[in-house]
């Protein structure tokens, strides 16, 4: 009696092994797919931008990489002011950002009382959570009118020196590249301050304490210790923001003044590919639509490949870390 | 070499009890690491073995190897035979619910799963049977009493078990273990998470649950191996090097190397 | 040259340093409470209850309660579609591939999506669903919420896979040992235990994305359009807040530029109100679990 309940148990159990195998399959499986679909989504936002901009990417070819027309009536395109336009606001707002960001993280970092750490980091990380669009606002209505004030006196000084003066030189009407790139370093300061905050923590104490006990300023353990230390995952902050900038589409469309522009001068409107894309994607049909969407195309790949750079050079860190 | 040669000729040591567990030549790898190399043993039934030795020496391996928990993570390999009443659970065929249900397991630091008391001890015995309220119910209490339990925590069943004590805790995870009735209960080092206070708790627990469970206890405390058990194994660097009843380790073992360990001039 | 002279230029280059720091530190802060001013005193000058009972057809008699509601509704399906879809592919990145290529490729590419372009993402829903549904309905269905909410939900999906899979990690190996010596199989573990034990880093990373997604306003630009009329049917074009505000500061009418900076306070408040919430619910967290 005992034995054959005892033999009906193993039987039972037996049977719900089996059933609890297959469900942890077809569980494992669902899950494996769910993860499949981040792939899924960054190979369909490449392919279906390719696939929308085919008539222009093949059949213009070089023609659309190198040409600074941009002409709805006569259907010719071509992507290199709005390139340009990208490449420059980028540029002028990660010059302007690094080395804030560097100033902010060594202050949250080694500098300031351990009271003031978490409200101030907080504060920047807030920056970080405002909307672009926010950003964008307060570029057309308050930072326009504030540049096109500064203008005149950038032209008047830095406007004279040789070589880098042609950089000033233009109309001061407040929209343009520069106030364009200004806005976008404001957007990307909280992010670049926090990759390098975090990899500055990642030093060991003991690192930083023996070069204290060796008469060390703050700014020598910085810059001698903390900082090669850290080198290729600050690099990689740097680029992810730069990543971030290249992208960004509403902080910038308003303030750029939207003209198909390749010049000299930073205080002359220009375009990018994104503001491109927002302003013009609703209107436009055909070949227009077209080369809209082959710009995205660009961007994409641009922005995966500078995003691939930084997050393998932040991964070394995280590497050296778990180490 | 000449452990292994003992351990294979006399493997079992002198108790009137029936053989639970039966270990034969398990080797045990991780990676390029031996962790076990031809472990032999008989564990008797009803009661408490403990195993002792420094950090390191396979102790918790060989635990682990009992309920194939170790099985979860990749590129570990047991090789051998492990017979509970004559059958091989490391045979792949071996139901893996039957052996679970058959062998309980206690960890180091207690692990109360983020749910309410009662769910706790509830939560494993739905997973076998299915039961009625009133039979669960049942069921749940009579294995917090088994655990010293039911008189503290009677009144809040309902409650996150996060919010009781470390020792409670622990008391709570013995209790979910023998809520499934198993035949045998590993206890890997049960109280080094613990106060002396609910270490004692613990301990008198275990003198009360030999008498329905045969239980393995891996302790890194050697006064608690000599208080609460009947037979005391000492394993040093994946060996097997002495195994006897507690009495006799503690007071004139074989080897030089247990008494070494026992008088703490190594380890 | 005496040491003498060496400290002093030393301590001179150290207290640049230190000035310059805390400079860049009062420069990032000046920046964050000039706009939020801004925002505030230009959107509480405008805030009338209008704001939430007219809809913009009305222009600048008009509020923006069309398209405060197609946000809401937006933000709800992509949280619907991102939340399962994210936690799902989190639990497997943590719980079964932690360690494996695959999943070292796909940790690292949400990484990537986390910072894509928004806009790109917009019009890969717009070549993938806008697209297709206008062709499938010869015209009929074309923008729509649903497409928004989609745009939306991939926005949100890598703050959710991230989050999952970092507070998965954080759960104590030995509570999977406890389970599995149960007899549990590891799907229960991992839904009835695990996921419970993070659930508050879960909802974390949910409250995260829905502050990233709330404000976004180029991924909807093509898929969700606009509506000037109240609109809650997921099929058809649906209005939004970020839209809206996008159209109204292009504008030229100044009467506008008001309603844009009402709708700019909402916004901002509502994400920055998310994001404390968080906070707190991270330090919470942290207070309860070690």
């Amino acid at each position: 009696m005992q034995l054959t309940h005892a033999r009906q148990f193993a039987r039972d159990s037996e049977r719900r092994s089996h059933a609890d195998a297959r469900h942890d399959r077809i569980f494992r499986r669902l899950l494996k797919f769910c993860a499949l679909l981040v792939l899924v989504a960054l190979l369909g936002a490449a392919l279906s931008t390719l696939w929308g901009g085919r008539e222009v990417l093949f059949g213009q070819g070089l023609h659309f990489l190198t040409s600074d027309a941009w002409n709805p009536v006569k259907d010719d395109y071509g992507a290199l002011a709005p390139i340009f336009g990208t490449v420059v606001t980028s540029l002028i707002a990660i010059v302007l950002s690094v080395p804030v960001s560097f100033g902010v993280a060594m202050f949250l970092t080694e500098i300031a009382p351990n009271w003031m750490r978490g409200p101030v980091s907080s504060a920047i990380e807030l920056l970080a959570g405002i909307p672009s669009i926010i950003y964008g606002m307060w570029g057309l209505f308050v930072f326009v009118p504030f540049m096109s004030g500064i203008e005149p006196v950038l032209s008047d000084t830095l406007g004279k020196i040789p070589l880098i003066g042609r950089l000033f030189q233009g109309p001061p009407i407040g929209l343009g590249l520069l106030t364009a790139g200004i806005v976008l370093a404001v957007m990307i300061l909280p992010f670049i301050t926090s990759v390098m905050r975090e990899v500055f923590q990642t030093v060991p104490t003991r690192l930083k304490e023996s070069a204290y006990a060796l008469g060390s300023t703050r700014w020598e353990v910085l810059w001698d210790i903390v900082l090669p230390y850290t080198r290729s995952a600050v690099i990689g902050g740097i680029i992810l923001g730069l990543g971030r900038a290249l992208g960004e589409t509403m902080a910038v469309t308003f303030v750029l003044g939207n003209s198909y522009n390749i010049t000299s001068s930073l205080l002359m409107p220009g375009t990018s590919i994104s503001s491109s894309i927002a302003n013009e994607f609703n209107e436009a049909v055909g070949l227009h639509r077209s080369a809209l969407i082959a710009l995205g195309f660009l961007l994409f790949v641009v922005t995966f490949i500078v995003l691939l750079i930084a997050r393998l050079m932040l991964r070394q860190l995280a590497k050296r870390e778990g180490k | 070499m000449n452990n292994r040669a003992f351990a294979v000729t006399a493997p079992a040591v002198e108790t009137a009890h029936h053989t639970k567990i039966r270990v034969r030549d398990l080797h045990f790898h991780y990676k390029e690491f031996q962790a076990l190399k031809g472990i032999n043993m008989d564990i008797p039934e009803k009661q408490v073995t403990a195993i002792i030795g420094p950090s390191g020496c396979g102790k918790s391996t060989l635990l682990r190897i009992f309920n194939r928990i170790y099985a979860i993570y990749p590129g570990l390999e047991a090789k051998g035979e492990i017979l509970v009443d004559g059958e091989d659970i490391l045979d792949p065929r071996y139901s893996m619910n039957r052996l679970r249900s058959r062998i309980g397991m206690v960890f180091q630091k207690p692990v109360p799963f983020p749910m309410t008391i009662f769910e706790n001890v509830a939560y494993g015995i739905r997973h076998h049977e299915k039961l009625s309220k009133a039979v669960m119910t049942d069921r749940v209490e009579e294995a917090l009493h088994g655990a010293a339990l039911w008189s503290e925590v009677k009144d809040k069943l309902k409650q996150s078990a996060l919010a009781l004590s470390g020792g409670q805790q622990q008391r709570l995870c013995i209790a979910r273990a023998i809520a499934l009735k198993p035949e045998v209960l590993l206890l890997d080092e049960p109280t080094s998470a613990l106060d002396p206070i609910a270490t004692g708790r613990i301990e008198q627990l275990v003198e009360e649950l030999k008498s329905q469970f045969t239980i393995v206890m891996v302790t890194h405390n050697m006064q608690q191996a000599a208080r609460c058990s009947d037979l005391t194994a000492f394993m040093y660097m994946g060996e097997l090097i002495e195994f006897d009843q507690t009495e006799k380790i503690f007071t004139k073992p074989d080897k030089k190397q247990t008494e070494d360990y026992i008088t703490g001039r190594f380890g | 040259m005496s040491s003498r002279g060496l400290y002093i230029r030393r301590r001179i280059s150290n207290a640049m340093a230190i000035t310059f720091a805390a400079a860049a530190t009062l420069l990032g802060l000046f920046f964050l409470v000039w706009i939020l001013w801004l925002t505030l005193v230009n959107g509480i000058s405008a805030l009338h209850g209008s704001l939430f009972t007219r809809i913009t057809a009305y222009g600048p008699e008009g509020g923006l309660a069309n398209a405060i509601v197609g946000s809401l509704m937006m933000d709800l399906i992509a949280l619907l579609i991102c939340t399962p879809i994210g936690v799902m592919a989190g639990t497997w990145l943590a719980e079964y591939a932690r360690l494996t290529r695959l999943g070292t490729v796909i940790r690292f590419l949400n990484d990537i999506l986390l910072s894509a372009p928004s806009i790109v993402l917009g019009l890969f829903v717009y070549m993938v669903i806008v697209l297709p549904m206008s062709n499938l309905t010869q015209g009929a269905v074309s923008f729509s919420g649903f497409a928004g909410g989609v745009a939306l939900a991939l926005i949100g999906l890598p703050v959710i896979v991230r989050t999952t899979d970092e507070m998965l990690q954080l759960v104590p190996g030995t509570l999977r040992e406890a389970a599995l010596s149960l007899g549990v199989p590891q799907w229960k573990l991992t839904v009835q235990i695990l996921l419970r034990a993070a659930s508050s880093g879960i909802v974390t990373g949910v409250l995260l994305a829905l502050a990233r997604l709330a404000g976004e306003t180029a991924p909807l630009l093509f898929t969700a359009f606009g509506n000037n009329f109240m609109s809650v049917d997921p099929l058809d074009k649906m209005a939004s807040v970020p839209v809206a505000i996008y159209q109204y500061t292009n504008d030229p009418d100044p009467a506008l530029h008001a309603i844009a900076w009402a709708g700019a306070l909402v916004v901002t408040l509502f994400v920055l109100a998310l994001s404390l919430l968080t906070r707190l619910f991270v330090s919470r967290k942290k207070a309860s679990y070690e």
